[in-house]
């Protein structure tokens, strides 16, 4: 029986919740220390992660604490995925997956943020930057659009944590943007991404997680 | 019988590139190279978006242990897969399942999804944006900024002058790159002594000079030091960098 592993997380950022859903679809038992940004730094939780962001995890069955969200989810796969169930324990996929995850946090994490951040949260709105991240926001719907078109998931024929790294800035998308997405129309224009982001949701894991994030989010308790 | 590695780079002279060629080099080897002209938009010609459905560098192709061909993108993983499969001595690398194993792929992830996001930006609106906008400038330098001070708070404290553990692995290639090009983005290497030290120590391993002149020769630490120089190749550089942003657009 397998202690409860702890993750530090964040009741509004995206990044632990990635983790939280793969520990949820893992059937890993954990416990969640929500943090304020204050906290992250400085010491105690610097000496955990030194960079003052979350997610971060203590592990007490191993011994190992791990902080950056892909790694993180990597270590998961590697050490409780035994069966395979996220993750392909040989052959090209296994690399693959690795490859999409890392599009994730390289590719979908950044830009979206920033996208957030010139939409949402910059005092005065600068069209410029604004324009650039939309657009960064819209590659990078195009390309999982295209990586998906004929196919269910990212990598192989199951879902992976690959596929369910991206699905909370998918998710968040709608809060960036607010009335500007429907002008963008996704459904139509990105439908292989569509239906792929609707059937992640739809994963019994996942919505937990996220609904869980919601109440979170909006003062409900922890 | 294992297949034989057949290892096909495609790349340009740019940080996320040069960390393959000296991965490869680091590694001893053997590998082709193709060079990826920008200045042409070859990343988005279709028989390299077969190869990598995203239109960037580094690319990888080898031939698998089933004796079929593999492709990847994304320069982590690249890095990722060249040790894991042919890394049997842990030259640059650490047994899966150790703490040293871990704590390179927190730092490989901090590198792909900090350092070299935040600083292209840094680049983007310090050298190559259409208009001057100060405050893009500034939050993107700003950032890099507090990542080095993470990296250099770190090394501070390191006893190898590595990263993690006792040598040389695949996140501190990973960093080099893009630390040795600070001055691009707007950042004084001078402020992050111990950063400082690792770049220098890092340039020193055969494996690094080798592999940073790949495909073309490697100028940007120079090029770091040389404002008028810096100025003149970024004017360059524009024209497709907006080019490129344009056709994106169309999409």
């Amino acid at each position: 029986m397998s202690k409860p592993i702890t993750l530090y997380s964040h009741a509004t950022g995206p990044n632990p919740w990635k983790v939280a859903m793969v520990l949820e679809e893992l059937n890993v038992p954990y416990d969640t220390k929500f943090m304020d940004f204050a906290d992250l730094k400085k010491d105690p939780y610097e000496q955990l992660c030194v960079n003052g962001r979350v997610p971060a995890i203590e592990d007490p069955n191993t011994g190992i604490n791990i902080w950056e969200s892909g790694a993180i989810v990597e270590y998961l796969a590697e050490t409780y995925d035994t069966k395979h169930e996220l993750s392909f324990e040989k052959g090209p996929e296994k690399y693959q997956v690795k490859q999409w995850l890392h599009f994730q946090m390289s590719g979908q994490g950044p830009y979206y943020g920033q996208c957030a951040w010139f939409n949402k949260f910059h005092p005065e709105r600068l069209a410029a930057p604004t324009e650039r991240y939309d657009e960064q926001v819209k590659r990078v719907l195009y390309v999982l659009n295209k990586a998906l078109t004929g196919k269910k998931y990212l990598v192989g024929e199951k879902c992976t944590i690959a596929d369910i790294s991206f699905v909370p800035w998918n998710e968040m998308l709608g809060f960036i943007l607010g009335d500007k997405l429907a002008s963008w129309d996704v459904e139509k224009n990105y439908p292989a991404y569509h239906a792929w982001h609707q059937s992640l949701l739809a994963r019994p894991a996942v919505k937990k997680t996220w609904e869980a994030k919601q109440k979170v989010a909006s003062g409900g308790g922890q | 019988m294992a297949a034989q590695p057949d290892i096909h780079l495609y790349t340009t002279q740019t940080p996320n590139g040069i960390k393959i060629s000296i991965t490869l080099e680091e590694l001893g080897l053997p590998y082709k190279v193709t060079k990826i002209e920008f200045s042409k938009n070859a990343q988005k010609e279709p028989w390299f978006l077969g190869i990598n459905p995203n239109g960037r560098i580094p690319a990888l192709t080898d031939t698998f242990t089933d004796g079929k061909t593999i492709n990847l993108f994304e320069s982590g993983s690249i890095q990722q897969y060249l040790v894991d499969r042919y890394d049997k001595d842990y030259k640059i690398s650490y047994p899966r399942g150790t703490r040293e194993f871990y704590d390179v792929n927190s730092w490989l992830f901090f590198l792909n999804s900090g350092v070299g996001p935040m600083q292209g930006q840094a680049n983007h609106f310090g050298r190559y944006a259409p208009e001057h906008i100060e405050y893009g400038v500034k939050r993107y330098t700003n950032e890099t900024r507090r990542l080095y001070g993470v990296l250099n708070t770190h090394l501070e404290k390191s006893t190898s002058g590595y990263l993690v553990g006792d040598r040389c692995t695949i996140a501190d290639i990973a960093h080099w790159g893009w630390v040795a090009a600070a001055g691009w983005a707007g950042v004084d290497i001078e402020d992050f002594p111990a950063l400082k030290a690792w770049e220098e120590m890092m340039l020193k391993r055969p494996g690094v000079e080798k592999g940073r002149q790949v495909p073309d020769p490697h100028t940007m630490r120079e090029l770091s030091k040389d404002s008028d120089a810096a100025k003149k190749a970024a004017e360059e550089t524009k024209k497709w960098v907006q080019e490129g942003m344009a056709a994106d657009t169309k999409k």
